[in-house]
């Protein structure tokens, strides 16, 4: 355990000193701020707005950060060819890239709270309490960035950055589109219909994740329509680090069996 | 009784598939040797011969086709017999956003080091290396050479028994090539077992207690430096002013003559009767500066096989 933390903490060490993520943060820092002054030209749906740009800041940057780093974090060990120094160590290829996997859910762990704690700064300022609901849809938004992120980093055991972050942003955009794309299947049928079926049973339910912050109430969030209490969050959150770990098994696989050229 | 093999190869092969249509291209045919618990073992041969590959297959970066391996008496990747490893890439890439000090504390907690142990250690290496002026230098500042330094200290992290190291010298100057070289020989010094690969051959003849010389993928010779090069004389290089009136003796066909101001360097084959040319051309007024008899050096056997492609017989 020891070698994967100090694997995890170089990879988090790795990410904190890259420059280009400040520039996301700042983006969605920027984009929860903006709602402060786009609320003073709505009437009384100030707050709402606040969570709802809110939230899609802390999604839409989150899930950029994740994808960045997911994709580059085994493919630059590879090119940079430090891979060459870290593997003759005594660790296990396995270990590596579990120690990655964790370097990488830690930064963005750290990342939406981050983004969190300037969105409840910004709710503060429009005179709203401390809102748990905002808090069980920012957790939901860090459970799907650790599966996109997870995707990204088995792309990344054999593949090119640029198609890794293609494929893993393609997964992510059907992923969270999963009822519509099940329902376009239902209604072609026949061949289209069980492929499409297929698809659905192995691509991530990222919907899942996605709290619609137009409903945010005191107590619940909602992901479309469905009240998230608890036993959603915690059900949720099973279903995306199971999903997360069976991915992360599959880079392992990939990863132990490559050759480092 | 018989020296302990702390690695060995028999037979590695490997063949990469490359380029779009996966070009097959063997870099590896047939490399065995073993290397004795203790000694220092110079890996030699020209660029693209394999010995890289080679180092990777042992080092379980790369899976060999064929053949077997093993480090410390344990199969490759074993991460027991990875503990008591030390290892340095051909020309190291480390994380450049790292400081040395951070660099060699991961190294040393990867290396399964305390934190405490691993500082002290740490400590210890930067000065081994002469690096103490960049203890928290980020690594990108590094020059080639300093980083073939800390390269060196991060594989000595775990005090390992058997220090394996790709292409050591490449990259430094001719001081920083000496104190590698010291270096090596105070690990031996110290009990441990040294295996480095190379192409620098004077670096090889003055450290290596043996060698194993790869060409072409294949092993063409191991064995004692002592026993691989032949004793017997190979020629005779004469330093001599010539006589100011009058003629040098006669000189067999294809001589090699260097003139350098009024003096003449001439190579002499080894089958010469260098004495009586010698006692001729002083007795003709010649003046004798200096006589260097040469045996057959290791560039020449290098140079003779790389050349011939041909495999004479290993001495075990």
């Amino acid at each position: 355990m020891t070698r994967v933390l100090a694997i995890a903490r170089n990879t988090f060490r790795e990410a904190v000193r890259n420059k280009i993520l400040y520039s996301l943060l700042l983006f969605a820092v920027a984009l929860i701020l903006a709602s402060l002054a786009l609320g003073e030209f709505t009437l009384g749906e100030g707050l709402r707005l606040t969570r709802d740009l809110g939230l899609y800041g802390i999604d839409m940057f989150s899930v950029l950060i994740a994808i960045f780093l997911g994709v580059n974090m085994l493919y630059k060990e590879l090119q940079l060819k430090t891979v060459y120094t870290i593997l003759p160590k005594p660790i296990a290829r396995y270990q590596f890239v579990l120690g990655k996997w964790l370097g990488l859910v830690f930064t963005l762990a750290l990342q939406v709270a981050a983004m969190g704690v300037v969105l409840q700064v910004a709710l503060f300022t429009q005179g709203a309490g401390f809102e748990p609901a905002v808090m069980k849809a920012e957790w939901l938004l860090f459970v799907n960035v650790v599966v996109v992120t997870s995707i990204a980093l088995a792309f990344s055991a054999f593949s090119t950055p640029f198609l890794s972050g293609v494929f893993s942003l393609g997964i992510f955009v059907v992923g969270r589109a999963i009822p519509d794309f099940l329902e376009m299947g239902h209604k072609a049928g026949g061949f289209a219909g069980t492929a499409v079926d297929w698809a659905g049973k192995v691509l991530p339910n990222l919907h899942l994740f996605f709290p619609s912050g137009a409903v945010v109430g005191a107590a619940h969030v909602s992901v479309h329509g469905e009240l998230v209490n608890l036993d959603y969050v915690l059900s949720t959150t099973l279903y995306g680090l199971g999903y997360s770990a069976l991915v992360v098994a599959l880079a392992v696989a990939i990863f132990r069996k490559r050759d480092f050229v | 009784m018989a020296a302990e093999s702390v690695l060995t190869a028999a037979g590695l092969a490997k063949t990469f598939r490359l380029g779009f249509f996966r070009k097959k291209v063997q870099a590896v045919k047939d490399v065995s040797f073993h290397v004795e618990r203790g000694e220092i073992f110079g890996f030699l041969g020209p660029n693209g011969a394999g010995k890289t590959t080679t180092l990777k297959m042992l080092m379980g970066l790369v899976f060999p086709d064929q053949g077997q391996a093993s480090v410390l008496g344990r199969d490759v990747g074993n991460v027991e017999a990875k503990r008591r490893l030390g290892y340095l890439p051909e020309t190291p890439y480390f994380y450049e956003y790292l400081t040395q000090e951070e660099f060699l504390d991961f190294a040393g907690r990867l290396s399964g080091l305390s934190y405490p142990a691993a500082r002290k250690r740490r400590d210890e290496l930067i000065e081994r290396v002469g690096l103490g002026h960049a203890r928290n230098r980020p690594l990108r500042k590094f020059s080639k050479g300093m980083l073939q330094r800390v390269g060196i200290a991060q594989a000595l992290m775990g005090d390992p028994e058997l220090v394996v190291l790709d292409e050591p010298m490449t990259g430094l100057d001719p001081l920083g090539r000496k104190e590698v070289r010291d270096l090596i020989v105070s690990l031996k010094r110290e009990g441990k077992t040294v295996f480095f690969s190379t192409h620098i051959l004077p670096d090889v003849e003055m450290i290596c207690d043996r060698v194993a010389l790869v060409v072409a993928g294949r092993t063409v010779a191991e064995g004692p430096l002592s026993q691989l090069l032949s004793a017997k004389l190979v020629g005779t290089e004469v330093h001599l002013r010539p006589p100011t009136h009058g003629e040098l003796p006669p000189l067999p066909p294809g001589v090699d003559r260097l003139v350098s101001g009024t003096d003449v360097r001439l190579d002499l084959p080894g089958d010469f009767d260098v004495d009586a040319f010698l006692v001729s051309a002083v007795t003709a007024g010649a003046h004798v500066i200096s006589v260097q008899p040469r045996r057959e050096s290791l560039e020449e056997y290098f140079v003779a096989h790389v050349h011939a492609g041909k495999s004479p017989q290993a001495v075990p």
